[in-house]
Parts: structure tokens; sequence; C-alpha cells
């Protein structure tokens, strides 16, 4: 049996090595998404689903503004919730998290890796969402569409914060199918109100999204992703 | 010395698990931990493995104390479970490559084809683990522990699962990482092939270090004794704890 001697690169700079970990578990997640389409795909028609349902319900081009930001909101959050369950369940199969948690890549990496994965999926069901959601309701974008991808995206960003947390603490309980819904959507209410009242004053009322506006919502992103890159240690179990 | 363990417990959900083991292990021996269901010997592993911390008592893994130097420890340890521990959708030689760059293993391409090679599996290195028999995904896991050369094997019932030419391939893979001068701790059930491979029998009972003595001098019928209570289910050359 070969039993060469491989040494471990211990020269590298910490951040270097740390960055080098975070792309090839970012790398990992896409390559595996990429395999099968297992997430992207279910994902993307429970979205649809949810904006065609709803939308038929509220009375589709009639609920203007309002009703597009509400069921955009509420078709992203159920996607999401699906996202973080999948791609947490490729690291619980075959306890493979616990392969990773005895390698030298950090906590905070590990959970820096697998919200970027998470952002990644969710942006791109959003792509194909949000058209969707805009064509449907006849929601009218053209006084300000950076202005809502800038908000949307920002409030992407901290629901994705939270529920790449979430995923983690229930992956590892018995408890999950639906807890992980119940555990993330009253700690990203705040976020959801808040944008959701922008695009309000913006699409409905006319009134600009100043920098104060956008700046909540960096406020609760900042808040999120900083609480739940500590917490990950705390909370990840193999 | 590889493991000194002392006055290790280990307390779940109010209900002591581990109580007070004392357990030194020297560098390159070869032991096995016996025991029946629930007698604490995954627990034990864990906390060896550093995967989980002990309610109270101390750790150090070649000297180096658990869980402060965790990390450092972790570098020198390889850790095979009932489960594969391998990403399903990747194939064998991408979750070795992963695996060696995340340790940082130089030449990760080069070590994945030598551990391939080494365990058997170099003529499916490019299928997916989920299109893997049991043994199969066991040699591959195999692989994946020693990716970075460590000096200590925790493997907790390696041959779970495996029929006879599945556990005969994982025997032997022990047995050139002993030869090679690793140190192993395992956990298994069956008490022949327990002293038949390994030079040292530790047996829980009750979280508690019931037996710990040279595989040589210890007979399966002591140990199942010991273990009064167990099933047990002989074959001509092995005794298994159910």
């Amino acid at each position: 049996m070969s039993l060469a001697m491989q040494q471990p690169d211990h020269d590298a700079h910490p951040f270097s090595v740390a960055a080098r970990q975070f792309i090839l578990l970012v790398g990992k997640d896409l390559k595996i998404e990429a395999r099968g389409r297992q997430t992207i795909g279910l994902v993307t028609v429970l979205g649809l689903l949810i904006v065609v349902v709803l939308g038929l319900g509220l009375g589709g081009g009639t609920a203007g503004g309002f009703g597009a930001t509400a069921v955009l909101w509420v078709a992203y959050l159920f996607s999401g919730v699906l996202c973080f369950e999948k791609t947490m369940a490729v690291e619980r199969s075959e306890s493979a998290l616990a392969a990773l948690m005895l390698t030298p890549v950090g906590r905070g990496t590990i959970y820096l890796a697998k919200l970027t994965s998470n952002l990644a999926l969710i942006a791109t069901v959003a792509l194909v969402i949000t058209p969707a959601g805009v064509l449907f309701f006849s929601f009218d974008l053209s006084p300000a569409p950076f202005a809502f991808a800038a908000v949307m995206t920002l409030g992407i960003i901290g629901f994705a914060a939270i529920g790449t947390l979430f995923a983690a603490v229930v992956s590892s309980t018995r408890l999950q199918g639906g807890l992980l819904a119940m555990m993330i959507f009253p700690v990203t209410l705040p976020l959801v109100i808040a944008s959701t009242q922008l695009l309000l004053d913006r699409f409905v009322k006319g009134l600009p999204i100043g920098v104060n506006g956008l700046g909540i919502l960096v406020a609760f992103d900042a808040i999120f992703l900083t609480a739940s890159w500590l917490m990950f240690e705390l909370v990840l179990e193999p | 010395m590889a493991v000194r363990a002392e006055n290790l417990v280990k307390t779940l959900d109010e209900r002591p698990v581990l109580n007070q083991i004392d357990l030194s292990i020297a560098a390159g021996e070869y032991v096995v931990i016996l025991g029946i269901n629930g007698a604490g010997k995954t627990t034990l592993l864990k906390i060896l493995s550093t995967l989980m911390p002990p309610t109270s008592g101390g750790l150090q893994l070649f000297g180096l104390s658990v869980p402060k130097q965790a990390a450092r420890a972790r570098a020198r340890l390889g850790m095979i479970g009932h489960q594969s521990m391998l990403y399903r959708d990747l194939t064998a030689r991408e979750n070795l490559e992963l695996f060696a760059r995340l340790y940082g293993v130089q030449s990760p391409r080069q070590r994945a084809e030598e551990l391939l090679a080494t365990v058997g599996m170099i003529d499916r290195a490019d299928d997916a683990v989920k299109t893997f028999s049991r043994g199969m995904s066991q040699r591959v896991s195999i692989a994946r522990a020693l990716v970075h050369e460590p000096d200590l094997v925790l493997a907790d019932e390696p041959f779970a699962g495996l029929d006879v030419p599945g556990s005969a391939a994982v025997e032997r893979l022990l047995e050139d990482l002993h030869i090679a001068g690793k140190t192993i701790v395992m956990v298994n059930h069956d008490v022949g092939q327990s002293l038949r491979l390994a030079q040292r029998v530790v047996v829980l009972s009750g979280g508690m270090v019931a037996i710990d003595q040279p595989a040589r001098i210890t007979d399966a019928p002591a140990i199942l004794a010991e273990l009064g209570g167990a099933e047990m289910r002989y074959e001509p050359e092995s005794f298994a704890v159910c």
C-alpha cells in the first residue's frame, strides 16, 4: 500500500486558504446542483405556481403593485425555504457534513459558501419568477427598475443569511418538514415589511426610495449576516 | 501517545452515556471498542474525533489538547463511518480531490489517483458515488479518510452492511494501515473478527470501561459474559454481538 507523505500547504496566508476553501465549497454545491438540477427545477415550479395561484386569487392585473410585491415575496420566501432545505440535505446525506467538519475548513467559511450557493440558486429562481409576476400583475416597473432590483436583492440577501443558519439548525433535528419555514418567517418579517413598504412607497404612492430606505435594508442584512456567521459554529452539528 | 482521555463524561438529554472513561492509546496501536447497542461506543468515537465535545473530562490527541487545539488535532486524524461520508452526486475522484484540496494536500489529483488505486477503485474513479455498492462506497470512504495522511484512523463499524468479500477487502486495508504504523481505533460488533484483527480490546458496558486488555489474552466467552444479556450470533470464526 502506497502511503507516500503528502505535505499540506502550511505556508499560505490564512485568508487565501479560506478563500480557496470557499471557492471549492461553492463550486462543489453548484456542480452537484448542475448535475442533478433537483433543487432549481423544483423550486422554480413552486415559485411559478405560487405566483399563478395567488395571482388568480387576487385578481391578476387588478391587484397592481401591492399585489405583485406581496405575491413575489411569498414566492421568494417559500422557494427560498425549499432551497435552504435541499442544499443542506446534500451535506446530511451519507454524513458528508461530518467529513467536511473534520477538515481544516472554518465553520464561518462553510457558512459563507453555503450562503453563496443558496443566493446563486435563489437568484436564478428569481430571474424566472420575477418577470412572471410582473407580467401576471401588469406591474409597471419602468418608473424605477433599478430601485426594485436593489430592494429585492437586499431583501433576499438578508433572508438567505437567516435561512442558511436555520437550515443548519433544523437539519440536525428530527423535526424537519415545515419547521424551517416556521423559524425563518417570523425572523425575516421585519425585512419583508421594510422592503414591501419601500416598494409600495415608490410604485403606488410615487415617493422616491431614499438612501435611508435602502440603509434600513442594508442594516438588516449586516445584522443578519454577522449574527448568522457568528452563530453558525454553535449550531452546526455533524 | 496517540490518545489520552481522562475522566471523560458525556451526558445526552440528562442521561449519562459515558461515565469516567480513562483511555490511553499508544501510537501505532490497533484498538477495537466493543459493546452492546447503547454502550457508548459511537459517542466515544465522536468525542475522539473532536466532532462532539465531552460534558467533562480531558482529551489529548498526539499531545494536542482538545477542544483548544482541535483544529490541529483534526489534521492528524481520519474517520471512517458506517455511512460513506461522501457526496453522492460527485464521482469518487471528485470526492477525493475535493477533500485533498480542502486539507491543502499538494498534488491532490495525483493523491486521489494513488488512493483510488490503493483501494481498488481506479476503474470506477469517474462514476458517481451514488452508483456504488455499499462495499465500493466504503472503500472510497477509506480513501477519503486517508487523503491527508492521518496518523490516527477512527473507524465506526466499518464492516456494517458489507458482504464477505467487501468485509475482507476493508479488513485488509485496515491491516495495511496498521502495518504502515497508523493508530487505529475501531468500533465493531463482531467479537471474533475484533480479536483476530486488533492488538487490544476495550469493552464498554453502561458507559464505562469493563474490559481493557490485549486481544491475545482475551477470549470471546469472557467478553460475551461481560456483555451479559446481549444476544450472541455464532459463526465458525466469529462471534457477533447483536
